[in-house]
């Protein structure tokens, strides 16, 4: 059941993040709701967790791009296994810290993609962080925090949290 | 403010661990290889997730039609009155360039020039737009059960979008024009010098390698040269808007501005492999011997 569910997430994202996310751009960049989801399952789910719901959304989402499959993988397992390490280091949670968290996991995931892509030269570094980076880092903060909120608020999220881990 | 906590036991912390020490290895020692499973697992699963993607794109084509035909309806009298000065102005170039054509077809027979075939053409819709931020492209509705594979041309009558970089059995991924990662062999039409067409990231185009000789100037037209990839020779490409010359180096370089809008595009044309002569077999070449 949870596998059908997590299908029906990453086919729901794949889809949203192609068609119309491009319409909701900031700077022209688009948010990465893979990255954002991949980030929430981890910090709830735990490591194994977050790493193969990550290796999937990146692979899913690499069919869709020209970015190849294995570097979309790793990076999106990667951010997975690296929340739901932190999901179990830090004690207490609040929406403002997830925010910021969100946006420095963003930014430091999104100044190591180049390299991985190797991208052409006009696209360095400098050019990365002011047109994609920050607006994207931005973008996933705000709606890995409104969606935060809106579970936090409308559902029993410590409740279910613990008995999901147990 | 609402709290959670999360100090909790994990068992599975050595799996993951284990797998994810696993896939860095394999990432770092056979990476081509591993390249090619996924892409090749993910055809079907590509399939699957195609489903919900055209459903959402179909959605969205509904709104964004019922939006340009009743709300956005601002500025069309306008729209209608340049667009009928257009169509004179092209009446009579068109007419100009029947005449043309004629007398090239005569001159041609007279040497004795073989015919360049037209290539066949797949029409595809394109359904959504790249998941990530890094790269420029197109998802289009047609993939591999299709014919549609990678380095095919993507065209729409107007000019050149980009080339095909990846295909799953329904979807293709098309790497547009304008992407900096994208090379396509270009040609002056009027001083028939060649170079390599790039992308750049103000969303425009660069023709590179041009001769220094070269007469190039602002407003003349690019096509593509048909010596490699993907497109036969003499599709529009765009117009040069610029020319950069800088001191001691070894060629010019030109700006371009595209034929096509990759922002704007619905419908594409895919050309299909070998189904147009290379300029070698156009002109009689002999073949060398195997």
């Amino acid at each position: 059941m949870k596998t059908l569910a997590y299908m029906a997430l990453i086919a729901g994202i794949v889809s949203i993040q192609s068609v119309l996310l491009p319409h909701f751009s900031l700077w022209g960049a688009k948010p990465d709701l893979g990255f954002v989801a991949v980030c929430l399952i981890g910090l709830f789910g735990g490591e194994l967790e977050g790493l193969l719901v990550g290796l999937a959304v990146g692979w899913a989402m690499s069919l869709f791009s020209a970015q190849d499959v294995l570097s979309a993988a790793i990076i999106k397992g990667t951010v997975g296994f690296i929340a739901g390490l932190a999901g179990r280091q830090v004690a207490y949670l609040s929406p403002v810290v997830l925010v910021l968290g969100l946006f420095v996991i963003s930014c430091l995931i999104g100044l190591i993609t180049p390299f991985a892509l190797k991208l052409s030269a006009q696209q360095d570094l400098w050019w990365a962080l002011w047109t994609i980076v920050l607006p994207q880092a931005a973008l996933d903060a705000i709606i890995g925090g409104a969606v935060y909120w809106l579970i936090s608020s409308h559902f029993r999220l410590e409740q279910w949290v613990s008995e999901y881990r147990l | 403010m609402r709290m959670v906590n999360f100090r909790l036991s994990y068992n599975a912390r050595r799996v993951a661990l284990a797998l994810a020490v696993i896939l860095v290895l394999g990432f770092l020692l056979l990476p081509g290889q591993l390249q090619t499973v996924f892409q090749t697992v993910g055809s079907p699963f590509g399939w699957i997730i195609s489903w919900p993607l055209q459903a959402v794109a179909g959605i969205h084509d509904r709104i964004a039609d019922v939006w340009s035909q009743y709300v956005a309806l601002q500025g069309v009298e306008e729209d209608n009155r340049q667009l009928r000065r257009e169509i004179d102005l092209l009446q009579e170039q068109n007419a100009q360039l029947r005449e043309s054509a004629a007398a090239t077809e005569r001159l041609a027979a007279l040497l004795e020039f073989k015919k360049q075939a037209l290539p066949t053409l797949v029409a595809a819709q394109v359904i959504g737009r790249d998941t990530g931020n890094w790269y420029k492209t197109i998802i289009l509705n047609k993939g591999t059960s299709d014919g549609l594979q990678s380095d095919q041309g993507v065209i729409t009558p107007a000019g050149v979008v980009g080339r095909i970089v990846k295909t799953t059995s329904s979807t293709a991924v098309v790497l547009l024009l304008t992407d900096p990662n994208n090379a396509i062999a270009g040609l002056i039409q009027r001083t028939r010098d060649e170079g390599i067409i790039e992308g750049t990231t103000h969303g425009v185009a660069r023709l590179k390698y041009i001769p220094l000789l070269s007469a190039a100037r602002p407003g003349d037209r690019v096509v593509t040269s048909g010596l490699v990839g993907g497109f036969p020779r003499g599709l529009a490409i765009g117009t040069i808007t610029r020319i950069d010359k800088e001191d001691e180096a070894l060629f010019q370089s030109a700006e371009i501005s595209p034929e096509v809008d990759p922002n704007r595009v619905e419908e594409v044309l895919v050309i299909l492999p070998s189904s147009f002569p290379t300029e070698g077999e156009r002109l009689g070449a002999p073949k060398p011997k195997s």
